[in-house]
C-alpha cells in the first residue's frame, strides 16, 4: 500500500514538469502550431531558474525568468512558423538546438552549485485526507500553481474571447481575418504561451525536484509533454491526468528500488516512452481526427517545401 | 526536383534566377554568425578571435581535415536518413534511434565472430546487419504511421530514448566488457575494424556514404519508384486515386531511410569508435536532420551541408580548447544558421 | 415632395488590375434599400473580384464607392462590415468545430469574458426575428448546408448590415432549399435592407431580383435593368457574348448489354466521417449510356462515384466494372474505368509536378524506360491527347499547382477522357469551367457515350443533367429516391426526390 502512495507522489511530483509543458502545448496546438522545442523552452527554463536561484537565492524569481526564457525560446518558433512559414517540426528541433547550446554555454559554471529551492509544505487540512492528502496536497508550491493553473487555462480557452480567437485560429485561420483579428498575432501569443508554461516545467524540474542541473537533464520530457496532448485530445483537462499518469510511470523506478527490488532501470526507464506510443496507436485514428483542423493539415502536409 | 523540368536556358539567365537565392542564403548565414559572435562577446570571448581560431583549427591544419572527412560520413547517411523519407512527405527525426540500432546489430554480429571470421566476411556481416537493424527500427514507425495513423515525427522521436536505453542496457550488463572501467563493450579485433584509405586516416566508410549518396539521388530522379515517392510526398490522395500503392511506398522510404541511418551506425562503430559506450553517436541524427533541412532535401547539396555540419563539429572542439567555451555551444551557431535557412531562403506564399 | 431616397451602395468607375490582367474595367453599381439586386455573369467574368472591392479585400485601382450617400474606402472587412456592409460567402467562413453560438460571438463585440447563455438568448431572438430558424448550442459541422447558410445570414444581421451581399447561394442547394432562401431574402427586402445576389442561374434572377447588373469580362453589359425587360436568350447572350444554343444530346435507345459499363449490387458504404453514406445501393450503367446523378450536396454522390472507381472499399455488395470486381482502385482502372474527382485542386494535384508529370498520373502503369519513365512518349501522346480533346490545356512545363482551377480541370478531363475507356465516373465536371469550356466537356462525356463507354455524372446542375442524360438517378440520404427516364424529366418533381426523398 505504502508503495501506491510512494508512486502516487512520486507521480505528482515527477509529472508536475510535464504537466506544465503539456497544458503550454495544449494552448499552442489549439492554435494550430506544434512546437517540438518545448524540450528546449523546458530546457531552458530549468537552466535559468537553476541560475537565478543560484545568485538571488529566490525560487519564485527563478521560476518567473524560467518561464521568460521558456516563453522567449518559443518565440523564436512561433516567429519561424507564423511569420516566415517554416516546417513546424524542424523549426520545433532548431530551437531545441538552440537550448541545448545556450543552456550549454550558460549553465556550465553553475553545474553543481548548491541553491535553494523550493520547500515542500503541507496544506492545513486538506493534507490530513487519507491517500489524497499526503499525495496532493504535501507538495511543493509549483504544484499548487498547477492545480490552479490548469483550470484557469481550461477556462480561458473555453469560455472568454482569448479562447475562442486561439481555438478559431487552429481550426480556420481565414476565419480570423474575416472579422478583423489578425491570426499571425493569435497564433504567436499562444506558441509564446505554451513556452511560458514549459518554462516553469522545466523551473520545477531543477528547482523543485531533483535540486540540480545538468545539461540535457530534461531528457525527453519535452517530447512527451507534446505526445501527452495528442492522446489527451487537446483537452487541458485530460493532460492534467495524463501528465500525472507518466509521472507515475517515471516514479515507479526508484519506488521499486528503494524498496529492494532489482528491476532493471532501463526497462523501467523505458516505461514511459513506449507507454506513450502504445496509448498512441490505441487511439490511433479516433485522435486524429479529433484534432484541431489546420493542426490536422500540419499533420499530414509534405515537409517537402523547405 | 523532377528531370523533366530540367532547365535548358542560358546561362546568364540561370544565374540571374540564382543570384536571388545567393543574396538569401549569404544574409541567412552572415545573420546567424552575428548573432553567435554577440553572444560569445556577452561571455567574455573576443568573437573575432574565436573565428579566427575555429577556421585556422578547422581548415588550416590537415589533421583536422581528415578529422572533417571521418565526420561526414555518418551526417551524410543520417542525412540521407530523413531525406528519403521527406520525398515522401515524411518527417524522420529517428536517426538518433536508427544509428544506435544500426550500431548495436553490427556490434552484436561482431562481437559473435570477429575472432573468427576473416575481416572482409565480419565488415560484411555487420553492414547488412546495421542496415537491417536500422531499418527495422524506422520501420515500427512506418507500420504505426501506415496501421494506426499516428504521425511518425512523434513516433520516430519517441523511439530515440527507447533506443538509447536500449544501448544503456547493453553496454550496462550483458555486454559490459569490464566492471571497473567506464560500461562499454569490448573492442572490435582489428581485422575487422574497417580499413583506411591509404595514408589519409579516413577509413573507408566515407566511401560507402558517398556511393549512398549518388546512389540515393540517382533512385530518387531517374527511376519510377523516386517518381511515386514525389507523387506520395506531394499529395497522397492523388497518389491513391492513381491506384499506387501508398502504405508500401510509404513504408519502403521510412525503411530505406532507416537503412541509411542504420549503416552509418555501423561505420561509425567500426570506423571509429570500435566500441559501443555511452554516448555512441551522440546527436549525429539530430545533425543528419540539420543537414538533410539546410540541404532541402536534396541529395546533391547533402554533400555540402555534410561538410558545413562536419567542420562545425570540428571546430566545437577547438572551441573548448582555445576559447574555454564548452563544445555543446556550437549548436547554438548550428541551430542559428537552420533558423536562417528555414525562415530566410526559400519563396513562399504563407497565410498571415 | 417625397424625399428621393439615397442608395445603400453607390459604386462607380472600378477598375482593378491583377498584372496584366485586367479583371473589372469601369464597373458601376447602384443598391437602393429595400431592393434585391442580381449580379450575373458567367465564370470569371469579375463578379468575385468587384465582390471583394466592396467588401474592403481589395483595393480597388480607380474607382469611388458611396455607402448611403457618404463616401467609403473600406481598408479591410472589418472596416466594411463597420459601415454596414455583410457578405456571405460562397465557402461559407464558419468553423465547422465550434458552435452556432461561438461562430457568430466571433463576429460581435462581446468583451473579454463571454456568457455564452447570454449570447445563445441574442442569437435565438435574432434568429425569430428574421425567421431564419438557427440552433444556437449546434455545432456548425453538424448542419446541412443550407442551415450553415441561414446561421452566416444571421452573423451578418447581428453585426447591424444593412446591405447583404450573397455569393452564389444557391450552388449547392435543392431547389425547395433554394425557394426557402428565397424567401428568407425577401424578407429581408420587406425590412428595408438591400441585397445583392450573386448568381449565374437566371431563373432565380427573375424568381426574386428587382433589378440586374450583367458582367462580362470584367466590364458591366448591362447595368441595373430590370430583369422582365429582357428575354433568357437576351440575357444569356449579355453574359456570353454569342448565344450558346443548348446542347441537344441525340438519344439512341440504350441497348442492354451483356455486360454493364457498371453494376453497384446493393453496396453500402461509410463515408470519412464514420457515418453511413450509401445504404444498399443499386446502380447499373450499360455501355452508351450516360446516368446523371443529382441531389443536394453530401447525399452519397461522393461516396458513390468513389465506390464505381474503387477508391472506396464498400461494407456490404458488390462493384463490377465492365463485368470485373472491383476492390480497389488498380482494380477499377483494369476494367476501363476513368474518373474525373469533384475537387481537382485537393484530390490531383501534386504540388511541385508539372503538367505533363501529371499526364502519367491516370492509374495505368508508369510508361517504362528502362528504371526510369519515358516521358519523350508521354510528351507526344499528351501533346497528341490535348489536339484531340480541344481543351487546349496549359504548356507542358508548367507546374499544375500554379495555375487556375478551370485549367486544372481541364488538364484532368483531357487526362481522363483521353482514354478509351469502359466507364467514366464524372463528378461535377463542368465544375470551374466557362461556358465554352462547359459544353466542349459535355460534347466529350457524350463522344464517350457515343464510343460505347457508360458514363455516370454527377452534377449540381439540373439542366445540365436534363439536357445530357439518358436517365437520372436521385440520391437523398445515401439511398436512391428515384430514377427518372429522359422522357419523363420534371424539375418540381426531381427536386422532391432530392429533399425529401422517396417519400414524396
Amino acid at each position: 500500500m505504502s508503495m501506491i502512495l510512494d508512486v502516487a507522489t512520486g507521480g505528482v511530483r515527477g509529472g508536475t514538469s510535464i504537466l506544465y509543458a503539456g497544458v503550454g502545448e495544449t494552448v499552442s496546438e489549439r492554435a494550430g502550431v506544434i512546437n517540438l522545442g518545448t524540450e528546449g523552452s523546458m530546457l531552458g527554463g530549468a537552466c535559468a531558474a537553476y541560475i537565478v536561484a543560484a545568485e538571488t537565492g529566490n525560487p519564485w524569481l527563478g521560476a518567473f525568468v524560467g518561464a521568460l526564457v521558456g516563453a522567449s525560446l518559443a518565440a523564436a518558433h512561433a516567429v519561424l512558423v507564423v511569420r516566415r512559414g517554416a516546417n513546424q517540426f524542424a523549426s520545433g528541433l532548431a530551437v531545441l538546438f538552440l537550448a541545448l547550446g545556450l543552456t550549454s554555454l550558460f549553465g556550465a559554471s553553475y553545474v553543481g552549485e548548491s541553491i535553494t529551492p523550493f520547500q515542500k509544505f503541507a496544506v492545513p487540512g486538506l493534507s490530513s485526507i487519507p491517500f489524497v492528502g499526503p499525495v496532493f496536497f504535501n507538495q511543493d508550491p509549483l504544484v499548487y500553481l498547477a492545480y490552479v493553473a490548469v483550470p484557469l487555462v481550461w477556462y480561458v480557452l473555453f469560455r472568454t474571447r482569448i479562447g475562442l480567437l486561439v481555438r478559431t485560429a487552429g481550426e480556420r485561420t481565414e476565419a480570423l481575418a474575416v472579422h478583423g483579428y489578425k491570426a499571425s498575432t493569435v497564433r504567436m501569443a499562444a506558441v509564446v504561451a505554451g513556452g511560458f508554461f514549459a518554462g516553469i516545467g522545466g523551473a520545477h524540474l531543477s528547482i523543485a525536484y531533483t535540486n540540480t542541473w545538468f545539461e540535457n537533464m530534461v531528457a525527453g520530457r519535452g517530447f512527451i509533454a507534446v505526445a501527452l496532448v495528442i492522446f489527451a485530445s487537446w483537452s487541458p483537462l485530460r493532460v492534467f491526468g495524463g501528465a500525472f499518469l507518466f509521472g507515475a510511470a517515471l516514479a515507479l523506478g526508484p519506488a521499486l528500488q528503494a524498496r529492494g527490488y532489482s528491476v532493471n532501470q532501463f526497462a523501467l526507464h523505458v516505461i514511459p516512452f513506449v507507454l506513450t506510443i502504445v496509448v498512441l496507436a490505441a487511439l490511433g485514428r479516433r485522435t486524429i481526427s479529433s484534432a484541431p483542423a489546420e493542426l490536422k493539415r500540419v499533420f499530414e502536409n509534405a515537409p517537402a517545401d523547405p | 526536383m523532377s528531370e523533366v523540368t530540367t532547365a535548358s536556358a542560358p546561362i546568364r539567365d540561370r544565374l540571374a534566377a540564382a543570384w536571388p537565392h545567393v543574396v538569401r542564403w549569404g544574409g541567412a548565414i552572415l545573420g546567424a554568425l552575428v548573432i553567435f559572435g554577440a553572444l560569445v562577446a556577452f561571455k567574455g570571448a573576443n568573437p573575432l578571435e574565436v573565428y579566427a581560431d575555429m577556421w585556422t583549427s578547422t581548415f588550416a591544419r590537415p589533421r583536422s581535415l581528415t578529422e572533417i572527412a571521418i565526420r561526414m560520413a555518418p551526417i551524410m547517411l543520417a542525412a540521407l536518413a530523413v531525406v528519403v523519407p521527406a520525398k515522401a512527405g515524411m518527417i524522420n527525426v529517428g536517426g538518433e534511434g536508427q544509428i544506435l540500432l544500426g550500431a548495436i546489430a553490427a556490434a552484436g554480429v561482431a562481437l559473435l565472430v570477429d575472432q573468427t571470421l576473416p575481416g572482409t566476411v565480419t565488415v560484411a556481416l555487420m553492414i547488412v546487419a546495421g542496415m537491417l537493424a536500422g531499418a527495422a527500427w524506422a520501420g515500427i514507425a512506418g507500420l504505426l504511421r501506415i496501421g494506426f495513423n499516428v504521425n511518425e515525427a512523434v513516433t520516430t522521436l519517441l523511439l530515440n530514448f527507447i533506443a538509447l536505453d536500449l544501448l544503456l542496457f547493453l553496454i550496462y550488463q550483458p555486454w559490459r566488457e569490464s566492471a571497473a572501467a567506464q560500461p562499454a563493450t569490448r573492442e572490435l579485433a582489428g581485422a575487422a575494424k574497417l580499413p583506411t584509405l591509404g595514408a589519409t586516416g579516413v577509413h573507408v566508410g566515407l566511401v560507402l556514404a558517398v556511393i549512398a549518396v549518388i546512389a540515393l539521388g540517382w533512385l530518387l530522379v531517374k527511376t519510377r519508384w523516386g517518381f511515386r515517392l514525389q507523387v506520395v510526398g506531394g499529395n497522397a490522395e492523388a497518389a491513391r486515386r492513381s491506384a499506387m500503392p501508398v502504405t508500401w511506398l510509404l513504408l519502403s522510404a521510412l525503411l530505406v531511410g532507416g537503412a541509411l541511418a542504420g549503416l552509418a551506425g555501423m561505420i561509425e562503430f567500426a570506423g571509429v569508435e570500435y566500441k559501443l559506450r555511452s554516448g555512441f553517436g551522440l546527436q549525429l541524427g539530430y545533425i543528419g536532420f540539420l543537414a538533410s533541412w539546410l540541404a532541402r532535401h536534396r541529395t546533391g547539396p547533402v554533400l555540402i551541408s555534410a561538410f558545413a555540419l562536419a567542420a562545425l563539429s570540428v571546430a566545437a572542439d577547438s572551441l573548448q580548447l582555445d576559447s574555454g567555451l564548452p563544445a555543446a555551444t556550437v549548436n547554438i551557431l548550428t541551430a542559428l544558421l537552420l533558423m536562417a535557412v528555414l525562415g530566410w531562403t526559400t519563396i513562399r506564399k504563407r497565410k498571415p | 415632395m417625397t424625399p428621393v431616397p439615397t442608395p445603400i451602395l453607390d459604386l462607380g468607375r472600378f477598375t482593378k488590375r491583377f498584372g496584366e490582367v485586367v479583371a473589372n474595367h469601369d464597373v458601376s453599381l447602384r443598391v437602393m434599400p429595400g431592393e434585391v439586386h442580381a449580379l450575373v455573369g458567367e465564370n470569371g467574368a469579375g463578379k468575385s473580384t468587384l465582390l471583394k472591392m466592396i467588401f474592403g479585400v481589395y483595393a480597388p485601382d480607380e474607382g469611388w464607392m458611396l455607402v448611403d450617400g457618404k463616401e467609403a474606402n473600406p481598408g479591410s472587412p472589418a472596416e466594411a462590415r463597420g459601415l454596414g456592409i455583410g457578405m456571405v460567402f460562397q465557402d461559407l467562413r464558419l468553423v465547422p468545430a465550434l458552435t452556432v453560438s461561438e461562430n457568430i460571438a466571433l463576429a460581435l463585440d462581446t468583451g473579454f469574458f463571454m456568457r455564452m447563455d447570454e449570447i445563445a438568448a441574442k442569437v435565438q431572438s435574432a434568429s425569430d426575428e428574421f425567421k431564419l430558424g438557427v440552433d444556437p448550442k449546434a455545432k456548425v459541422q453538424h448542419l446541412s448546408i443550407g442551415e450553415r447558410q441561414r446561421v452566416e445570414i444571421l452573423k451578418v444581421l447581428m453585426t447591424g448590415a444593412r446591405l447583404v451581399i450573397l455569393d452564389e447561394p444557391t450552388s449547392v442547394l435543392a431547389p425547395q432549399e433554394v425557394d426557402a432562401l428565397l424567401g428568407v431574402v425577401r424578407h429581408l427586402r420587406d425590412q428595408g435592407l438591400g441585397i445583392v445576389i450573386v448568381t449565374h442561374k437566371l431563373r432565380e434572377v427573375r424568381a426574386i431580383a428587382d433589378t440586374v447588373t450583367v458582367l462580362r469580362g470584367g466590364e458591366v453589359v448591362l447595368e441595373g435593368v430590370a430583369p422582365s425587360d429582357y428575354t433568357d436568350d437576351e440575357l444569356i447572350e449579355a453574359m456570353v457574348g454569342k448565344a450558346v444554343p443548348p446542347l441537344v444530346a441525340p438519344r439512341d435507345a440504350v441497348v442492354v448489354a451483356e455486360t454493364p459499363a457498371l453494376v453497384l449490387d446493393r453496396v453500402s458504404a461509410l463515408g470519412d466521417r464514420g457515418h453511413v453514406a450509401l445504404k444498399a445501393v443499386s446502380v447499373t450503367i450499360q455501355p452508351g449510356e450516360l446516368v446523371g446523378v443529382a441531389g443536394v450536396a453530401g447525399s452519397g454522390q461522393r461516396e458513390l462515384c468513389e465506390v464505381a472507381s474503387g477508391l472506396r472499399k464498400p461494407t456490404e455488395g458488390t462493384v463490377r466494372v465492365n463485368g470485373e470486381a472491383v476492390e480497389s482502385a488498380h482494380d477499377a482502372v483494369d476494367a476501363g474505368a476513368v474518373s474525373i474527382p469533384e475537387d481537382p485542386v485537393a484530390d490531383s494535384v501534386v504540388s511541385r509536378l508539372t503538367v505533363l508529370e501529371h499526364m502519367v498520373l491516370d492509374g495505368r502503369p508508369l510508361p517504362a524506360r528502362g528504371p526510369g519513365i519515358d516521358w519523350a512518349a508521354v510528351r507526344d501522346s499528351t501533346d497528341a491527347t490535348n489536339e484531340r480533346l480541344g481543351l487546349n490545356i496549359a504548356p507542358r512545363h508548367r507546374l499544375l499547382s500554379e495555375l487556375s482551377g478551370g485549367n486544372i480541370q481541364r488538364v484532368i478531363i483531357t487526362r481522363e477522357l483521353g482514354i478509351d475507356s469502359t466507364l467514366v465516373v464524372a463528378a461535377y465536371p463542368s465544375r470551374g469551367l466557362d461556358a465554352a469550356n462547359v459544353r466542349r466537356t459535355q460534347e466529350l462525356l457524350l463522344a464517350a457515350r457515343d464510343r460505347g463507354a457508360g458514363v455516370l455524372m454527377v452534377s449540381e446542375d439540373l439542366d445540365e443533367l436534363m439536357a445530357l442524360a439518358d436517365r437520372i438517378v436521385v440520391m437523398h440520404d445515401g439511398e436512391i429516391s428515384g430514377e427518372v427516364p429522359a422522357g419523363k424529366f420534371d424539375r418540381k418533381a426531381l427536386g422532391q426526390l432530392m429533399v425529401e426523398g422517396a417519400h414524396a
